[in-house]
C-alpha cells in the first residue's frame, strides 16, 4: 500500500493526463453550449453538476440510490456467506463438491441476463429479483475463488497440520482457509464489480425504482445530463464498494504481509 | 489413533531397544507417466534411545521420503517402522517432526505458531503460557512472540519451527535439513544450539542433511544413503564428546571419508540417473 512518507512526484505524465481530460471536459462544455453537438448526445460539465445537485436537492434521487445499496447489500451479503460457506464445506467434505460441481458448473455458465425474465415471472419485479440477480452474478465467483484458494494451499502447511494431528476440520480452520484468505479476496471483489452490472441491468430492464430505473428513465426522456451524472455516480459507487473490500482485506491481512 | 493417553513403557534396564526402528523399508512413486520410480530400497536402521542420528546422501536420494514414512506422512510400499513400541501407522504425539523452510504459518505470530500443536489438544492456558515461556527462552525467542514470521530472520525462522515442534515434548524429533536455508554462520548458531539442545534434553534425534560437515559435527552417528534406488551405503560412528570443535582432526577425517565415499558411490558403473 501506498505509504505516507512516499510522497508522488507530478510527472510530466501526470501533466498530460490531466490536460488530456481538462481538454475533453472543455470540448464538451463547449460543444453542447454553442449548440455544435445536441445536447441529447452529449452534456455539458456544468450541466451534468447541475443536475446532479438538483435531483438530490429536490428528493429525487435518494429514495432510489437506497433501494439500489440495499438490494446490492443483500445480494452480495448473501452471495459472501453461500459462496464462502459452500467453499468450506466443499473443502471439508471433497465427495459434497463432486455431487454439486456439476449443477454449480452449470447454473454459472447460463448467461445471468438471460433468466432475468424467469427471475421476474418468479419474484416480481420489485427488490427479490434484484437480489437474486445479483446474488447469482456474484455467488460463484467467490464460491469458486474460496475452493481454488483452498486447493493452493502449500503442502508443507498440511504437513504441518498432520504432523500436530489436527483434524479434517481444525485442518480446514487453522490451516486451508487462513491461506486462502487472498484468493477469497480476490473473488469477492470481481463479485463486487459484477454485482453491480447486475443491479443496475435488472434495474434498467424492470423495476418502479433504483438507480437502474432513474437511469432508464433519464434516458427516455432524452436528458442527457441526468444519464451523465447517474453513470459517474454509479461508477463511483462501484469503486468505492471494491476499495471498501480491499480495505477489509487490508485490516484482516496487513499485519502478516511483507511489506 | 490420538485417542487415549500412549502408554509409555518404563524402560529402565533394556538399553538395548531401539527408539526407531526401520526394518526393510521400500518406497516405490509412480511417477507422470505411470512408469515406477524406486525411491529407497531395502532400509535398515535402528537408532537408539537418546541418539542423534544423521542421514546424508545425494540430492535426490530419498532421504526426505523416508523421514515422511518415519513420521508417519508418507506411507511405505513394504517394511515397518516401529517408534517406541508402537508400529508406525500415521503420524503421532510422539513424533515431532522439524521442515526444512520450517513452514510457519505467516497468519499467525511466533507465539500463536509455537502454540499451535498445544492449542489442538487442548493444553489449559496457564500451562501453555509457562512452556512457552520455557521454549522462548530456550530458542533464544524471548521479545519476539508477537512478531509475524515475515518480520523475523530465516535462523529466527528456523529456531520458532523447532520451538514449535519441541514444545509438544515428542518422543523422537525427525528434521528434515532444517538449516540448509539460512546463511553459514546462522547455521553454526543454530547447530551448536541444537547440540545443546540435544545434551540437555538427550531426545532421540533423527537428522536429514546434505552437509556432511554439519552431520559430522552433530551427530553420534552418520549414516549415508547410496544414489536412487537408495540403500544404506555406510555408516559412520563419531565418538567424540561435546562440545565439539569443528577443526578437530577426527572429525575433519571422517568428513573427508565420507565425501570420498559419496563420490565412489556416484561414480559407480550401474548409474541410475539414466533410466
Ligand atoms: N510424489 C512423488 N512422485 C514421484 N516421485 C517422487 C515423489 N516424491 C519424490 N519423488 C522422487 O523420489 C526421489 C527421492 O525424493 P526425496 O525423498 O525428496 O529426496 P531427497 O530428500 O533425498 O532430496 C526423487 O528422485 C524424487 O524425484
Ligand atoms: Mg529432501
Amino acid at each position: 500500500m501506498e505509504g505516507k512518507t512516499k510522497r508522488k512526484k507530478i510527472t510530466i505524465i501526470n501533466i498530460l493526463q490531466i490536460a488530456t481530460l481538462a481538454a475533453l471536459l472543455l470540448y464538451m462544455q463547449i460543444a453542447v453550449k454553442t449548440g455544435a453537438v445536441s445536447k441529447v448526445f452529449l452534456a455539458a460539465p456544468t450541466d451534468i453538476v447541475r443536475e446532479g445537485i438538483e435531483i438530490i436537492a429536490d428528493g429525487t434521487l435518494i429514495p432510489h440510490f437506497l433501494i439500489s445499496v440495499e438490494e446490492i447489500l443483500v445480494g452480495y451479503g448473501l452471495a459472501t456467506a453461500v459462496g464462502i460457506g459452500l467453499g468450506i464445506l466443499w473443502t471439508i467434505f471433497p465427495k459434497t463438491e463432486e455431487y454439486a460441481n456439476v449443477f454449480c458448473a452449470a447454473v454459472m455458465a447460463i448467461p445471468k441476463v438471460a433468466i432475468l425474465p424467469l427471475l421476474i415471472l418468479w419474484f416480481g419485479i420489485g427488490f427479490l429479483s434484484k437480489v437474486v440477480l445479483i446474488f447469482l452474478f456474484a455467488v460463484f465467483t467467490i464460491l469458486y475463488n474460496t475452493v481454488t484458494g483452498a486447493k493452493q494451499c502449500k503442502e508443507s502447511y498440511l504437513k504441518v497440520a498432520k504432523v500436530f494431528e489436527a483434524t479434517n476440520i481444525e485442518t480446514v480452520f487453522t490451516v486451508i482457509l487462513p491461506s486462502a484468505l487472498p484468493s477469497v479476496f480476490n473473488g469477492l471483489r470481481l463479485a463486487a464489480a459484477t454485482a453491480f452490472t447486475g443491479v443496475v441491468f435488472s434495474e434498467m430492464q424492470s423495476a418502479k425504482a433504483g438507480i437502474g430505473f432513474l437511469l432508464s428513465e433519464a434516458q427516455s426522456l432524452l436528458n442527457s445530463s441526468r444519464v451523465f451524472f447517474l453513470i459517474i455516480l454509479i461508477t463511483v459507487m462501484s469503486v468505492v464498494f471494491v476499495k471498501a473490500i480491499s480495505l477489509v482485506e487490508y485490516a484482516i491481512c496487513h499485519k502478516w504481509r511483507r511489506v | 489413533m490420538s485417542l487415549g493417553l500412549s502408554i509409555r513403557r518404563q524402560n529402565k534396564g533394556c538399553e538395548t531397544m531401539p527408539d526407531i526402528k526401520i526394518k526393510n523399508i521400500n518406497k516405490t512413486y509412480t511417477d507422470a507417466s505411470g512408469a515406477p520410480v524406486e525411491a529407497i530400497k531395502d532400509i535398515n536402521i535402528d537408532i537408539k534411545d537418546g541418539e542423534f542420528v544423521s542421514i546424508v546422501g545425494p540430492s535426490g536420494c530419498g532421504k526426505s521420503t523416508l523421514l515422511e514414512i518415519v513420521a508417519g506422512l508418507l506411507e511405505q510400499t513394504s517394511g515397518e517402522v516401529i517408534v517406541g513400541d508402537d508400529t508406525v501407522k500415521g503420524t503421532s504425539r510422539d513424533i515431532g517432526v522439524v521442515f526444512q523452510d520450517s513452514a510457519l504459518f505467516p497468519w499467525k505470530t511466533v507465539k500463536k505458531n509455537i502454540l499451535y500443536g498445544l492449542e489442538l489438544s487442548k493444553v489449559p492456558r496457564e500451562e501453555q503460557e509457562e512452556k512457552l515461556k520455557n521454549y522462548l527462552e530456550l530458542m533464544n525467542l524471548t521479545g519476539f512472540e508477537d512478531k509475524y514470521p515475515s518480520q523475523l530472520s530465516g535462523g529466527m525462522r528456523q529456531r520458532a519451527g523447532i520451538a514449535r515442534t519441541l514444545i509438544m515434548d515428542p518422543k523422537v524429533t525427525l528434521m528434515d535439513e532444517p538449516f540448509s536455508a539460512v546463511d553459514h554462520l546462522t547455521r553454526c548458531t543454530l547447530q551448536e544450539e541444537l547440540v545443546r539442545i540435544h545434551e540437555k534434553e538427550k531426545k532421540t534425534v533423527l537428522f536429514i542433511t546434505h552437509d556432511i560437515s554439519e552431520a559430522v559435527f552433530l551427530s553420534d552417528r552418520v549414516i549415508l544413503l547410496s544414489p536412487r534406488p537408495s540403500v544404506v551405503q555406510n555408516e559412520y560412528k563419531i565418538n567424540v564428546k561435546h562440545p565439539r570443535s569443528r577443526s578437530d582432526d577426527y572429525l575433519v577425517q571422517i568428513t573427508a571419508r565420507i565425501v570420498a565415499d559419496i563420490n565412489r558411490g556416484a561414480a559407480a558403473p550401474e548409474n541410475d540417473y539414466i533410466i
